[in-house]
């Protein structure tokens, strides 16, 4: 498989601040590689010097082959990749086609505009002011001038932060479109849920440093734990039923008795269990792992709008 | 060059749909020509309030000779003259009614001309603290000189006399002196303010970093955004020029070569405004920022009166003032039709913005550390 991006022993230091801690990793050409992480754990930092905003301290690093510390490498991918950059707004007072016109205009080569907007699905708005849109379609145009160049690599850096679960749902869709047309996706973010429905692989970056890489799947079996049975609204009832049974019960605060499932026959006794008395509870759950349990086993904290907690 | 058509053309579709900004680009000009323009176009002589106390009295009559001086300062047409009580105390009554200017004729006056020995006494703030008191020195002067020349008896015959002729056309007024000057002003203000505000708004949204990460070259920016100003500068040079026209009646108007200068001119404000957009990140920052250039050099460029009256160390300050050469040009070229003055300060101008548009490119920095 082709590579499109390549960073090796990656460091970055602001001041005495170490913002990146030598990282490694490859991403193939059409893949989608999903950068998760806390607020402040690295991510941006190694977009921006991807994108060849930011020098590094140390290391190196590679877009489709060329140098983001060469000159000439700069020039090269610059013309090859789209990026929607952090927190990024374009002009209020420019319709959604003339702001993609204004940022085509920078490359001299991409793709129809009128087709870009109509893969953003923004066909109805080609002529609104960008100030009058909605925050998702703001974001979608956002997404949009990221594509005007026709690029081999796109950089989305936190393109759902702040959107609405509608909105985010779109914006998984386009990106899934982005992945068919053979391009590669480099996308940070926050949400677990979001890597593990986007991307082909996720490395999981906390303080500078990438504690986890592989898809989605390898991480949960490798770093997810076991599956749980939750009993909603068990009680204490069900508590002292299941507790002789299973290895770990708790009892939580709203009622909900929670249980791992650690052995192979841990599901079937608990079911048994529970059909052997009439016992009175709401639902019965049984959760596979995902990577919000990967994130919670390797730091031993919970991740809510990219706070640790 | 189609990369800076592009930032010019989305900065001007901007402009025109920003109300505020396009109303103020047009009312900015329009405001300093009215204010300007009603302040400075005096079309006749001024006057100077004098309060006159004439001590010189004998038998209840101002005797005659500080009656004829007095008569000659009033036939001046220059003072409007309060007579005042010969007995009123003049330091009690400066200091109680907050009169400006006094003219005492002292007691004895008439007695002391004859034995050539008289003097007047004249009241008021020195020159150094109010411009006024200058004049009105003057014209006491002058009235003194006839008054001892008429008592030396038959007036001498007049051996030199002055005559006066205008080295510009007869017509001009105080207003075409000061309209080149606000042209000036206005591309120095909108060029500085334009383009750092400019610059400043759009790294705020992100558009900056955006575009850094295009193939677009920092001179593309820096050149497309100077244009754009040019644009601006255009417009408000346009609407001082209608103003001076239509209203106040201004006779001077840009000869081709101060053309050169007022491009010139739009080229290097908005130039130094990019260099100085390079070290201010915020919107507060960049306004203070343009006020803190544009300010000084507003006053110190003769823009609102002649280089000459300024103490000797600002007449150096002025000198590598920018915005002293575009003056200087403008009124050369515009009021005198000095070909030479107008392109030596064209190539001036033009020097100071390629300066500063090079060390712009050369210093803004797409990437950050």
């Amino acid at each position: 498989m082709e590579v499109a991006i390549e960073v090796k022993s990656l460091v970055k230091k602001y001041g005495n601040l170490t913002a990146v801690d030598g990282i490694s990793f490859t991403v193939h050409k059409g893949e989608v590689f999903a950068f998760v992480g806390p607020n402040g754990a690295g991510k941006t930092t190694t977009v921006e010097i991807l994108v060849c905003l930011r020098n590094l301290t140390s290391g190196e690093a590679r877009v489709n082959g060329f140098n983001v510390q060469d000159r000439k490498g700069q020039r090269e991918i610059r013309k090859r990749i789209g990026v929607l950059p952090q927190d990024f707004n374009t002009f209020d007072l420019l319709t959604v086609k003339e702001n993609l016109i204004y940022y085509k205009k920078m490359y001299g080569h991409g793709i129809d505009i009128d087709k870009l907007i109509e893969l953003v699905d923004l066909k109805d708005k080609t002529n609104a002011l960008y100030k009058n849109l909605s925050g998702g379609l703001k974001k979608r145009l956002a997404i949009a001038t990221a594509l005007v160049n026709d690029p081999e690599v796109v950089f989305l850096d936190e393109p759902t932060t702040g959107l609405d679960p509608r909105a985010r749902r779109d914006m998984w869709n386009l990106v899934k479109g982005l992945k068919e047309q053979g391009k590669t996706v480099f996308l940070t973010t926050h949400y677990m849920d979001e890597a593990e429905t986007l991307a082909d692989t996720v490395a999981i970056i906390n303080l500078g440093k990438i504690i986890a890489m592989g898809t989605p799947s390898e991480l949960i079996s490798k770093h997810g734990g076991t599956k749980t049975l939750i009993v909603k609204k068990g009680g204490k009832p069900l508590y002292d039923l299941l507790h002789p049974i299973l290895s770990e019960v708790k009892l939580e605060s709203d009622g909900d008795v929670v249980a791992a499932l650690k052995n192979e026959s841990d599901l079937a006794d608990a079911v048994l269990a529970l059909n052997s008395r009439k016992t009175e509870f709401e639902e019965l759950i049984i959760k596979r792992p995902n990577l919000e349990d990967v994130f919670l086993n390797l730091t031993g904290k919970k991740m809510v709008e990219g706070e640790l907690h | 060059m189609r990369r800076v058509l592009a930032i010019l053309d989305g900065a001007l579709r901007t402009w025109y749909r920003s109300k505020p900004t396009l109303f103020w680009t047009l009312a900015f000009p329009v405001l300093l020509m009215l204010l300007f323009g009603a302040i400075f176009s005096v079309s006749q002589d001024p006057t100077f309030d004098l309060h006159l106390q004439n001590q010189d009295i004998v038998d209840g009559k101002p005797t005659f000779l500080s009656k004829t001086f007095s008569d000659m300062l009033n036939e001046t047409g220059i003072f409007n003259l309060y007579i005042v009580d010969s007995t009123e105390n003049a330091t009690l009554l400066i200091e109680e009614q907050g009169i400006q200017r006094m003219l005492i004729i002292p007691s004895g006056f008439e007695a002391d001309c004859i034995s050539q020995n008289a003097s007047i006494i004249l009241k008021m703030a020195p020159p150094e603290v109010e411009t006024a008191s200058a004049t009105v020195r003057s014209v006491v002067d002058g009235v003194v000189e006839m008054f001892n020349a008429g008592l030396a008896g038959p007036s001498p015959p007049k051996v030199v006399t002055i005559e006066f002729e205008s080295i510009v056309s007869e017509s001009f007024q105080f207003i075409d002196w000061f309209a080149p000057g606000l042209i000036a002003m206005s591309l120095m203000t909108t060029g500085i303010f334009g383009a750092i505000g400019w610059n400043t708004k759009n790294r705020e949204l992100g558009i900056l970093k955006k575009l850094a990460t295009t193939p677009l070259s920092k001179l593309e920016w820096i050149i497309g955004v100077v244009l754009y100003e040019l644009v601006m500068a255009a417009i408000s040079t346009v609407v001082i020029l209608a103003l001076g026209i239509l209203v106040f009646d201004m006779k001077v108007l840009p000869s081709i070569y101060s053309i050169f200068l007022i491009v010139s001119g739009a080229i290097a404000f908005p130039g130094i405004g990019m260099v100085v957009a390079r070290f201010v990140k915020e919107s507060d920052a960049a306004d203070a920022a343009a006020n803190a250039i544009t300010f000084p050099m507003m006053f110190l460029s003769g823009t609102f009166f002649p280089l000459e009256m300024m103490p000797d160390f600002l007449q150096q300050i002025a000198k590598v003032l920018p915005l002293t050469y575009l003056n200087n040009g403008l009124r050369d070229s515009m009021i005198y039709g000095n070909v030479t003055s107008a392109l030596t300060n064209t190539a001036i101008m033009l020097g100071i913005g390629a300066f500063f548009i090079i060390l712009g490119a050369l210093i803004t920095s797409w990437r950050e550390e």
